[in-house]
């Protein structure tokens, strides 16, 4: 508990350290922020051509909003997902990546994966802000109700990613390898979420395969494990249908968010005072 | 009796020497559990006291264990066994200028620097024109920092911890960096600190410096504590044993 009281007290150089890493990322850049939009775009770009052009994967029709376009329903899930892939993928390395600051000043080592958190945060507001706007364009217009909720969830899956990282960047003190494992396993995690695909096609797999290997056990069941497929049919079910997500869903996302945080937290609390002799 | 502003109650620090080390995921799995490691005792059962207002030294040979107990009271390690106890707030100085963010400008990493010290916005809003007065870098203030000359890097690092005006300051051997005027500046600054009843705790291998700032010096060897007491005293001792050798 009084490892939260110092992390409070922190708060002025979480904003500060959240706001140099804003601030330095695009130093010197001509379009600055504006870079923040350059891979989401890549991205949109790219798979849209070979799964909607050349594979011609159909994207389901948003109910009841009516949308029926590729491109904004990938987008719906990839923006969510960049996030987190970014705050893993970062935050493995935020302790490590810090060490002549840990071993040269005291003070709460947990604000560096949460500000790191915070200013990938930052960047993530902005594309969903022109996420929004594109699917005003396209006259998904109830999407304003559910912008409030959608900013909620958006807290939610950023207590998530940054419990994930924290657990993350105290195991890659131990483990150098894990960093190289983490950006591997980010792949997979990637393929393995429908973010390419809508989850009626691993539904129509699943029934047709029936119970592993002879038990109940379905693979749309280990599917739904994922937390990030959780999460991403959240963001799709506000933004892409414009309706409220299943209740089981948003259970089970703040149920994730809790146990990460905890863990990061609690790990963080006990390993805090050993980081600078271990690095 | 005087008021202390640390207390140093039989502090030990042990450190693993690995011989062998897991510190990869396939050496892991390969041999199992099993690091080996010898362990190593950089501080053996230190006590110590700082009273409030004085400066206090530490010296010894390279290796002798000043620096670990330094960094104990900085806060950055942990002793294994034993306390230490503080009365007021505590800010460190082990390397100036770290945590500088060198794309930006001097003013942001005034902010900056300062809140990773400890400081408050307002706080440093307060101090900010004696920040930038005692640094000498005006000019440059609106230049990102890997601009600046190393003299510039340093004195701008120094200024802003100088400024934290923490109740017990933790120095490491950063006064030898900077021109004979900065330093000059520098030491005109801990006399001021100390009248204003703030303690310091420095680690230094100028002798002549030391004799210059410190009220009571303490000898550090093998991990152990030799001495403690004036500062004149324990460094001509301090200087006999080492020609001695």
């Amino acid at each position: 508990m009084s490892y939260l009281r110092d992390l409070v007290s922190a708060r002025e150089l979480l904003f500060n350290l959240a706001q140099r890493e804003i601030r330095g990322k695009y130093k010197r850049t001509a379009l600055g922020q504006l870079w923040s939009l350059a891979n989401p775009i890549a991205a949109i770009i790219i798979y849209t051509f070979v799964f909607s052009f050349i594979f011609q994967i159909d994207a389901p029709v948003g109910d009841p909003s009516g949308v029926d376009n590729y491109a904004l329903f990938l987008v719906c899930g990839l923006l969510p997902w960049l996030f987190f892939s970014r705050v893993l993928g970062q935050g493995v390395e935020v302790i490590v990546g810090n060490s002549g600051l840990i071993q040269k000043v005291y003070f709460p080592r947990i604000v560096l994966p949460i500000s790191l958190t915070s200013a990938i945060f930052f960047s993530w507001l902005f594309e969903m802000a022109v996420l929004i706007v594109a699917l005003l364009i396209v006259q998904a217009f109830a999407v304003v109700a559910f912008v409030p909720l959608v900013l909620l969830f958006m807290v939610v899956l950023a207590v998530f990613s940054s419990g994930v990282a924290m657990v993350a960047s105290i195991v890659n003190v131990y483990f150098r390898d894990f960093f190289y494992l983490v950006s591997i396993a980010l792949q997979f995690w990637f393929y393995l979420t429908p973010i390419l695909y809508p989850v009626s096609l691993v539904q129509a797999q699943s029934d047709k395969l029936g119970g592993i290997l002879g038990t109940p056990v379905t693979i749309i069941d280990l599917y739904r494990l994922n937390p990030m497929e959780t999460f991403i049919e959240i963001f799709r079910n506000l933004l892409y249908d414009n309706r409220l997500p299943d209740l089981s869903s948003v259970l089970i996302a703040l149920g994730w968010a809790a146990i990460a945080a905890c863990a990061g937290f609690i790990l963080f609390a006990r390993k805090e005072k050993e980081l600078a002799e271990l690095l | 009796m005087t008021e202390l502003a640390v207390e140093v109650r039989d502090v030990w620090k042990k450190f693993r020497l690995y011989h062998e080390r897991n510190q990869s995921l396939k050496s892991a799995f390969m041999r199992g559990r099993t690091s080996r490691h010898e362990d190593f005792w950089a501080l053996q059962g230190i006590s110590l006291d700082v009273e409030k207002g004085t400066t206090h030294g530490l010296i010894g040979r390279n290796g002798s264990g000043k620096s670990t107990l330094l960094k104990c009271l900085a806060k950055i390690y942990w002793p294994t066994r034993g306390e230490i106890s503080y009365n007021g707030t505590l800010a460190s100085l082990l390397e100036v200028g770290s945590g500088f963010h060198l794309e930006l400008s001097g003013r942001e990493n005034i902010y900056l620097n300062g809140s990773i010290l400890g400081m408050s916005r307002k706080a440093i809003d307060k101090k900010f024109d004696e920040i930038v007065d005692f640094s000498g870098i005006e000019r440059f203030l609106d230049q990102p920092v890997k601009n600046y000359s190393s003299g510039m890097y340093v004195r701008l690092g120094f200024s802003i911890a100088i400024n934290v005006e923490p109740d017990i300051l933790v120095v490491d051997e950063v006064l030898s960096v900077g021109d004979a005027e900065f330093q000059e500046k520098s030491i005109k600054k801990f006399a001021e600190f100390k009248e204003q009843g703030r303690t310091i705790i420095v680690v230094s291998h100028s002798m002549a410096l030391m004799d210059e700032l410190c009220d009571r010096i303490t000898w550090i060897d093998g991990g152990q504590l030799k001495e403690t007491g004036s500062s004149s005293a324990v460094i001509a001792r301090y200087l006999k044993d080492q020609r001695s050798l």
